[in-house]
C-alpha cells in the first residue's frame, strides 16, 4: 500500500504503523459529568466500517507525523491524508 | 538425436549435463526439458497419487508433470520445472517421487490401488479407526506425499532485494508487451519490461511468423535493440512478477543467478517490488488439453509445446527419428502445429480433428470428426486408438500433441478478486476488470492473434501514456500474418478408463464424475475434494477444463458453474528470497551499547534484550557457574560499588514553553511542581487507567525535560508522546526528540558510588547537601568533558547515573574502572541488576503487564485526582478501583527451595483450583543478601498479609512450595541507603 | 581535552573505509549534530547563513554546515569537522527561538560516493523503497533501510549519506557492505 504523505507524497506502507480509528482525537472532556461513560465508550467503542474509514497513521520511519488517512476498507483505496495536527486543529488544507 | 537444424540456440557452446546421472549435451540457450527431448529423453518422472511414468508436458512455466531436483547437497532444489531451468555446464539434475530407478518404480503399486485412491481419499480412507491416525496413516501420508525432498541443510546462496517506482510495469514480453514497451519508450516515460523467460519475444519465438515482412524474430531482436538504447526502459528478463497488490505495487523474483554454473558472489535470486503508476498485464495465453483415456503417458504433450521446441529450441520432441507425430485438436491451432512439423521434414501421422468439418492446413492427412480414444505404450506413447463414428483402429505413434484452445493468463488481473468472465465465442475467460492502474493487452484478453496483440499492446501504452500526462506519438502498429483460430466447444472425450484432467495431482475425469456424485460439485469443493489445481503448476492446464467437465456433469453452462480466481504467486516462490537475504545473526538489525566492545574485551556473556545485546555478567576466573558470577557481581554494589551500563532505557528529550503541562498529562503524577536540577520518578498509565511504563523525569532547565522510558517500552512511549503531542494536545508548545542513541548512560551504585564519582567529575561538590537524592545536572567530567549526572537508584543503594556522549562511553568505563580499583568497583550485568532491583521490590516489565494498577504496585497516591492524564479517569472505574492484589516479597519457608515466577499462589489448606487462586509471582531471583530464592508476587491483599504461610503452586512441574510473605523490599525498607 | 578517547559507533578507534568494485564507503565519525524545532507557526531561522530546508530537503554545504528537514517544523543541524564541539551549545548561541537537543552521538553516518550518479541510484534500488525523486540532488528524507529507520543524503548526485541511529552502526554496516559487495558481482557479471 501507499500513503499519501501531505508533505513527503506517496509513501510506502511499510514506513508506517497503524493505530487505527481516528475517533481517537476526539478525547473526551474529562471535566464533563458524564466523562466517566464517555471515556469508556471512547477507549473502547470503535466503529468498523466496511466502507471509507478514518483512520491513524504513524510516520515511524519518516517524519513522525500521526496522519489520518481516509481508507475504503473494501478496495484499499485511500481518499486522502491530512496530518492529523491540522485535523484537530480545524485546519483545512 | 532429435535436434533439428534450426533455432535460437548457440550451437558453438555445447554444454555438459547429468540427469539421473547419465551424462547428455546440450546449448547453450537449451532449457533443461530441451536438452532433455533432444537427447531422446521422454520419461522424467512419476505421477504424484499413482506414480505413473510422466513426460515433459509444456515449454514453459505451466509445467505440471516435468518437475525435478536440480543440484546437490546443500544447493539441492527440488520441484523444479525441467522447461524452466536453463541448461549450463555441469548442471545435475534427478527426477522426483520414485522408489527403486525412475523406469521401475516400486510404488507404481498405488496405480493398481487406483480405485482406493479416488477423490476425497484422504477424508474417506483415513478416518478409521482413530487411533491409526498418528501411528500409522499420517507417517505413511507424510512418506508419500510431496514430491521432492529438500537437503535439510542452510541454503548457502545469497539473496538480495530491490525496489523500482516506474511510470510503467509492463509484465510479459511477447508481442504485445514488446510494442508497450516501444511506443512507452520512445515517449519518454520510465519503463520496466518485466518477462520470466530468459529471452524476451514471449510466445513470438515459438513461432515462425512475419511482422510488417520480417520474420517476427528479427522483429523481436530490432525491437529489443531499441529498447535497449533508451536509458529510460529497463529490460528485466528471468524476471516473474509473481503478485499483485495495492495500489501499484506487485511484488517479482529475478533469477540472477541460478542459470550460472557458478555466481561468481553475485546473488541468486533478487526480490523486487515495484511501484508502479500503470501496468500493462501482456502475459499471453496457455495452452490447454482435452482428456481422453490415458492421455498422461511420456510422449504426449501441448501442441504447442511441441511446435516451441521445434521452432526456438531446434528440437523434435521424438525419440527416435522414425517415431511418427499426430496432433489431436480441437482448433486450428493444432494444425499449425502439424504444418510446422511437417515443414521441418517431420513424420506427421495426422491430425486427428473431433471437429467433423475440419480441413487441412498444410500437407499432412487430417482425420476430421474423430479422436484419441485410447494409447499404448508402458514408458511413453507407442500406439494410439483413434476413433470415428464409433470405429476405432490403433495407430502407432511416438508422440502426440494435444491442443483444446489456449487460455487467457489472467492471474494478476484477478489478484483483487475481479473475476474472470466466460466468453463464449472465444470459448476462455477473459479478464472482467483488474487492479487500479492495470490494463491488460493482447492474449491476455483473447487478442491472442500477433496482428491483434500488436495493436492492442499499442494501443495499451498509448492509453497508458495518456494517463500519465505523457506526449503520444502516432505510429501504425505493426502486422503480421497470423489468423484466428477457430475452437470447437469440446472438452473431453468420454471413456470408461481414466482420463487425466489434472497431471500434477493425479485428478481424472472419474474423480470429477465421482466429486460430483459426492455433491462437491462448487469451485471451491471441487479443488479440495479432489487437490485439483493445487501445488506447483496451480492448475494452469487443468482448471478451466475441469471447470468444463463439471459444467457437463451438471448440464450446465461453464459460467453457471463457476470461475476460477487467482492468489499470487503466479508461481513459486521460494521462502528464502522473500527473506531478502539475510540470516541467521542478521536476520533482523542489533542494537550495540556504547561499551559493548569493552564489555566484550572483558569475557562478558551477552543477552538478547529485544533489538539489544546486553552484558549479562562478566565471568571471572575460577567462576563456573553464572550464579557465581552473579552473586559476586550484586554483593560488589551493595557492599561496594558497581558499574552497569544502562543507555539501553529510552531517553526523551521534551522542551517547550508548555512542556511541564504537557508532562502533567502524560505521567499521572505531577511535574509541572519539579524543580530545576531535581527528578522525579514517574508513571504512565494507559488511556483505559491500567499502568504502562515508569521512568524518570528530570527537569534540566526551565521548559526542557529528559524523559527516561524501560528499555522495551522506548519506542512505543515515544510514538504515544507524539500521539499525544500531535492529535491531543496540538495546540501546546512542546516538541519531543528521541535521544536514546546519543548518551552513554553509566550506572554508578553502592555505598562507594560518591567516593569513585568524586575522582571523575570536574569539581563539582557531590556532597548530600549540595546534591542530594533525586538531583540531576549537567556538568563535565574527565577534564572537560560535557556529561549529564542523575542521582537515582535503582538497586536501593546509594547511587547514580552518570551520562557522556555515547563516543566516550567505553572510555568512561574504562575510567571507572581505573579510577575505582582501590574500591573494589566491579561492572555488573543485567542479571545482576535484575537481583537488585528484585531485593529491593522494583518493578519492571514483569509486574507492569498491561494488567497492573498503581495500587498493586502501592503508588496509588501517584495517581493525582487534581489533574487531568491519560487514563487518569477511567483508573478509577470500580473494576480497577477494587483491585485488591498487592505486591508482596517470598521468601521460602525451607531456605533450599526455589521460589519459581509464574507460580499461583493458594493458602495452605485451600484446594489448588482458579476459584481460590490468591494470586502469582512476577519476578524470582537467589539473593544473596537473603541467602536463599526469593520472590516478588501480586497477592490478594498482600500487604495486610505479611508472615503468613503460603503455598505456591506450579502444576507443570509438579511443585507445591511453602513460602512466608514479606514487604517486597528485602533491602533497606525505609530506603535509608539512597538518601545516605 | 578530555582524557577520555573516543570510540567510533563501529566500536574501533578510528572510522572504517572501504573501497568496494565501484564505490568508497567511509564513516564520518566528524559529523557534529543538533536538532533544531521551532514552534508551530513561526518563521524558521537563518542559521549560519543557511535557509532551512523545506520537506524531504537538505541544503547545500557551506563552511562544512548544512540542515536536513526531519519533521514539521524540525530540522537537523550539522556541522562537518566538529563532533567534539557541543553543537547543541553552539546553535543555542545562534538563535533564541528555537528548542535545540544536542544529536551528535545519535546518529552514525557513512558516506557513499561513487564516479556517476548512476551507480549511487543503482545502490539505491537495493536499499531503499523510494522513487528517484525523493532521494535526487538535493533531497534528504527518512526510510527503512532493512528495518533500520536511516535519513538518505544526497548532497551531489555521486554521493549519498546514510544516518543511521548510532546503536545499530554493525547493522547499517553490514547491509551497506553486503549490498555494495553484491553491487561488485553484478557488475563484474555484466562487463
Amino acid at each position: 500500500m501507499l500513503i499519501p504523505h501531505p508533505l513527503l507524497g506517496l509513501r510506502d506502507a511499510q514506513e508506517f504503523t497503524y493505530l487505527g480509528d481516528a475517533t481517537l482525537l476526539n478525547r473526551p472532556d474529562p471535566q464533563s459529568e458524564t466523562a466517566d461513560a464517555a471515556f469508556h465508550d471512547y477507549v473502547y467503542l470503535r466503529d468498523n466500517p466496511a466502507g471509507v474509514h478514518r483512520e491513524l497513521w504513524f510516520h515511524d520511519a519518516g517524519d513522525r507525523s500521526w496522519l489520518v488517512v481516509t481508507r475504503d476498507t473494501t478496495t484499499h483505496e485511500i481518499l486522502g491524508a491530512e496530518l492529523a495536527r491540522d485535523v484537530k486543529l480545524g485546519i483545512t488544507a | 538425436m532429435t535436434r533439428l537444424s534450426n533455432g535460437l540456440i548457440d550451437r558453438s557452446s555445447p554444454l555438459t549435463f547429468r540427469f539421473n546421472g547419465t551424462r547428455y549435451q546440450g546449448y547453450a540457450g537449451d532449457t533443461l526439458a530441451s536438452a532433455l527431448l533432444a537427447n531422446g529423453v521422454q520419461l522424467v518422472g512419476r505421477s504424484f497419487k499413482y506414480h505413473r511414468p510422466r513426460g515433459i508436458f509444456s515449454a514453459g512455466s505451466e509445467e505440471p508433470n516435468a518437475l525435478v531436483t536440480v543440484g546437490r547437497d546443500a544447493q539441492t532444489e527440488p520441484n523444479t520445472r525441467a522447461t524452466m531451468v536453463e541448461l549450463y555446464d555441469g548442471l545435475e539434475a534427478y527426477s522426483q517421487n520414485h522408489v527403486g530407478p525412475l523406469s521401475h518404480d516400486i510404488m507404481a503399486i498405488n496405480d493398481l490401488a487406483a480405485p482406493f485412491l479416488s477423490a476425497g481419499f484422504y477424508y474417506k480412507t483415513f478416518m478409521w479407526p482413530k487411533t491409526f491416525w498418528e501411528k500409522l496413516y499420517e507417517p505413511m501420508i507424510r512418506r508419500a506425499a510431496g514430491l521432492g525432498a529438500l537437503s535439510g541443510l542452510p541454503d548457502p546462496a545469497s539473496y538480495d532485494r530491490g525496489f523500482l517506482h516506474p511510470d510503467l510495469l509492463i509484465i510479459g514480453a511477447g508481442a504485445a508487451g514488446l510494442i508497450s514497451a516501444l511506443t512507452a519508450g520512445r515517449a519518454g516515460a520510465h519503463v520496466v519490461l518485466a518477462d520470466e523467460d530468459s529471452r524476451m519475444g514471449g510466445r513470438l519465438l515459438a513461432e515462425d511468423g512475419i511482422i510488417d515482412g520480417i520474420p517476427a524474430i528479427d522483429w523481436v531482436k530490432t525491437t529489443l535493440d531499441e529498447l535497449r538504447s533508451l536509458p529510460n526502459v529497463r529490460l528485466m528478463t528471468r524476471t516473474t512478477v509473481f503478485g499483485a497488490y495495492d495500489h501499484g505495487v506487485y511484488g517479482a523474483v529475478e533469477r540472477v543467478s541460478d542459470h550460472l554454473a557458478a555466481t561468481n558472489g553475485q546473488v541468486r535470486q533478487t526480490f523486487w517490488r515495484f511501484t508502479a503508476k500503470r501496468t500493462i498485464l501482456a502475459t499471453g495465453a496457455t495452452e490447454r488439453h482435452i482428456p481422453f483415456a490415458n492421455n498422461d503417458r511420456p510422449g504426449i504433450m501441448l501442441a504447442g509445446a511441441i511446435r516451441a521446441y521445434a521452432n526456438r529450441w531446434g528440437v523434435s520432441a521424438q525419440r527416435k527419428a522414425h517415431d511418427r507425430i499426430a496432433i489431436f485438436t480441437n482448433n486450428d491451432d493444432g494444425h499449425r502445429t502439424a504444418d510446422a512439423l511437417s515443414k521441418k521434414g517431420l513424420p506427421v501421422l495426422a491430425v486427428i480433428d473431433a471437429r467433423p468439418d475440419a480441413k487441412s492446413l498444410g500437407h499432412y492427412q487430417t482425420f476430421a470428426g474423430s479422436y484419441v480414444s485410447d494409447t499404448r505404450g508402458r514408458k511413453g506413447v507407442n500406439t494410439i486408438e483413434v476413433t470415428r463414428d464409433g470405429q476405432s483402429q490403433w495407430l502407432e505413434c511416438g508422440v502426440l500433441g494435444v491442443s483444446g484452445g489456449w487460455n487467457p493468463n489472467v492471474h494478476l488481473a484477478s489478484h483483487h478478486r475481479a473475476r474472470p468472465i466466460w466468453d463464449n465465442e472465444k470459448l476462455c475467460f477473459l479478464p472482467s476488470g483488474a487492479p487500479v492502474g492495470m490494463s491488460i493487452a493482447g492474449a491476455a484478453r483473447g487478442q491472442g492473434t500477433t496482428t491483434q496483440a500488436l495493436a492492442d499492446g499499442q494501443h495499451a501504452a498509448t492509453n497508458a501514456l495518456y494517463e500519465l500526462g505523457l506526449p503520444v506519438q502516432s505510429h501504425p502498429a505493426p502486422v503480421a500474418n497470423d489468423e484466428p483460430s477457430n475452437v470447437a466447444p469440446i472438452w473431453h472425450m468420454p471413456s470408461r478408463k481414466r482420463a487425466w484432467v489434472d497431471f500434477q495431482n493425479d485428478v481424472t475425469v472419474k474423480d470429477i464424475k465421482l466429486s460430483h456424485q459426492e455433491n462437491m460439485r462448487a469451485v471451491e469443493h471441487l479443488k479440495r475434494w479432489t487437490t485439483l489445481g493445487m501445488a506447483t503448476d496451480q492448475g494452469k492446464t487443468s482448471n478451466v477444463t475441469a471447470l468444463a467437465v463439471m459444467a457437463e456433469l451438471t448440464s450446465q453452462t461453464i459460467p453457471e458453474t463457476g470461475t476460477t480466481i487467482f492468489r499470487p504467486p503466479y508461481t513459486p516462490v521460494s521462502m528464502a528470497v522473500l527473506g531478502g537475504g539475510d540470516t541467521g545473526a542478521n536476520f533482523r538489525p542489533s542494537r550495540l551499547t556504547p561499551t559493548h566492545e569493552w564489555a566484550k574485551s572483558l569475557g562478558a556473556t551477552f543477552v538478547e534484550a529485544g533489538q539489544w545485546m546486553r552484558a549479562q555478567w562478566y565471568p571471572r576466573a575460577g567462576e563456573t557457574h553464572w550464579r557465581q558470577s552473579v552473586d559476586r557481581e550484586a554483593q560488589a554494589v551493595r557492599a561496594n560499588v558497581g558499574i552497569c551500563d544502562v543507555s539501553t532505557l529510552g531517553k526523551i528529550d521534551v522542551q517547550g514553553a508548555d512542556a511541564a503541562l504537557f508532562l502533567d498529562r502524560i505521567y499521572s503524577n505531577t511535574i509541572s511542581t519539579l524543580k530545576v536540577g531535581k527528578t522525579r520518578y514517574g508513571l504512565m498509565l494507559r488511556e483505559d487507567g491500567q499502568l504502562y511504563d515508569d521512568g524518570t523525569c528530570a527537569c534540566m532547565a526551565e521548559g526542557h525535560y529528559i524523559v527516561t522510558t524501560t528499555t522495551a517500552n522506548a519506542g512505543a512511549v515515544f510514538q504515544r508522546m507524539e500521539f499525544a503531542r500531535q492529535c491531543l494536545w496540538p495546540e501546546l508548545d512542546v516538541t519531543l526528540i528521541s535521544t536514546t542513541d546519543a548518551w552513554a548512560q553509566i550506572a554508578v551504585a553502592g555505598p562507594k558510588s560518591r567516593q569513585l564519582l568524586s575522582r571523575v567529575v570536574d569539581e563539582f561538590d557531590l556532597s548530600n547537601t549540595a546534591f542530594p537524592f533525586m538531583s540531576c545536572t549537567e556538568l563535565t567530567i574527565c577534564n572537560g568533558l560535557r556529561a549529564r549526572l542523575f542521582r537515582i537508584s535503582f538497586s536501593g543503594e546509594l547511587a547514580y547515573e552518570l551520562a557522556v556522549p555515547a563516543r566516550y562511553g567505553a572510555a568512561l568505563m574504562e575510567y571507572l574502572m581505573g579510577k575505582g580499583a582501590d574500591l573494589g568497583v566491579t561492572p555488573y550485568g543485567t542479571e545482576a541488576l535484575g537481583v537488585l532491583r528484585i531485593e529491593k521490590g522494583h518493578a519492571t516489565g514483569n509486574e507492569i503487564t498491561g494488567q497492573t494498577t498503581a495500587a498493586m504496585l502501592g503508588l496509588e497516591k501517584m495517581v493525582s485526582t487534581k489533574k487531568d492524564s491519560i487514563g487518569a479517569i477511567m483508573s478509577r472505574r470500580q473494576g480497577l478501583a477494587s483491585e485488591t492484589r498487592r505486591l508482596v516479597g517470598l521468601v521460602p519457608i525451607d531456605t533450599n527451595d526455589p521460589v519459581v515466577a509464574g507460580s499461583h499462589l493458594f493458602t495452605t489448606t485451600a484446594d489448588q483450583n482458579l476459584k481460590n487462586d490468591q494470586g502469582w509471582i512476577t519476578s524470582a531471583c537467589y539473593s544473596p543478601h537473603i541467602n536463599s530464592a526469593i520472590g516478588l508476587a501480586y497477592l490478594e491483599n498482600g500487604t495486610d498479609r505479611f508472615g503468613e504461610e503460603i503455598i505456591a503452586a506450579n502444576p507443570l512441574e509438579g511443585q507445591s512450595i511453602r513460602l512466608r510473605v514479606t514487604s517486597a523490599h528485602f533491602i533497606d525498607p525505609k530506603g535509608d541507603r539512597l538518601r545516605d | 581535552m578530555t582524557d577520555l578517547t573516543p570510540r567510533t559507533a563501529l566500536g574501533a578507534t578510528a572510522a572504517r573505509n572501504e573501497t568496494i568494485g565501484a564505490y568508497l564507503i567511509e564513516e564520518n565519525t566528524e559529523l557534529g549534530l543538533a536538532s533544531v524545532a521551532i514552534p508551530a507557526e513561526t518563521i524558521p531561522p537563518v542559521l549560519f547563513g543557511l535557509t532551512l530546508p523545506k520537506p524531504g530537503h537538505l541544503t547545500l554545504e557551506i563552511d562544512g554546515k548544512f540542515a536536513i528537514w526531519t519533521a514539521p517544523n524540525q530540522w537537523l543541524f550539522a556541522t562537518d569537522g566538529d563532533a567534539h564541539q557541543d553543537c547543541a551549545a553552539l546553535v543555542k548561541s545562534k538563535i533564541a527561538m528555537a528548542y535545540i537537543t544536542e544529536q551528535t552521538d545519535a546518529w552514525v553516518a557513512f558516506k557513499v560516493s561513487s564516479q556517476t550518479s548512476g551507480q549511487i541510484n543503482t545502490l539505491l534500488e537495493r536499499l531503499v523503497n523510494l522513487p528517484e525523486t525523493a532521494t535526487d540532488t538535493g533531497k534528504a528524507t527518512r526510510t527503512n533501510i532493512h528495518h533500520m529507520s536511516v535519513f538518505v543524503l544526497r548532497p551531489t548526485s555521486t554521493q549519498v549519506t546514510f544516518l543511521g541511529p548510532r546503536t545499530q552502526a554493525g547493522s547499517l554496516w553490514h547491509v551497506l557492505e553486503t549490498t555494495l559487495r553484491q553491487q561488485r558481482a553484478n557488475s563484474g557479471a555484466l562487463s
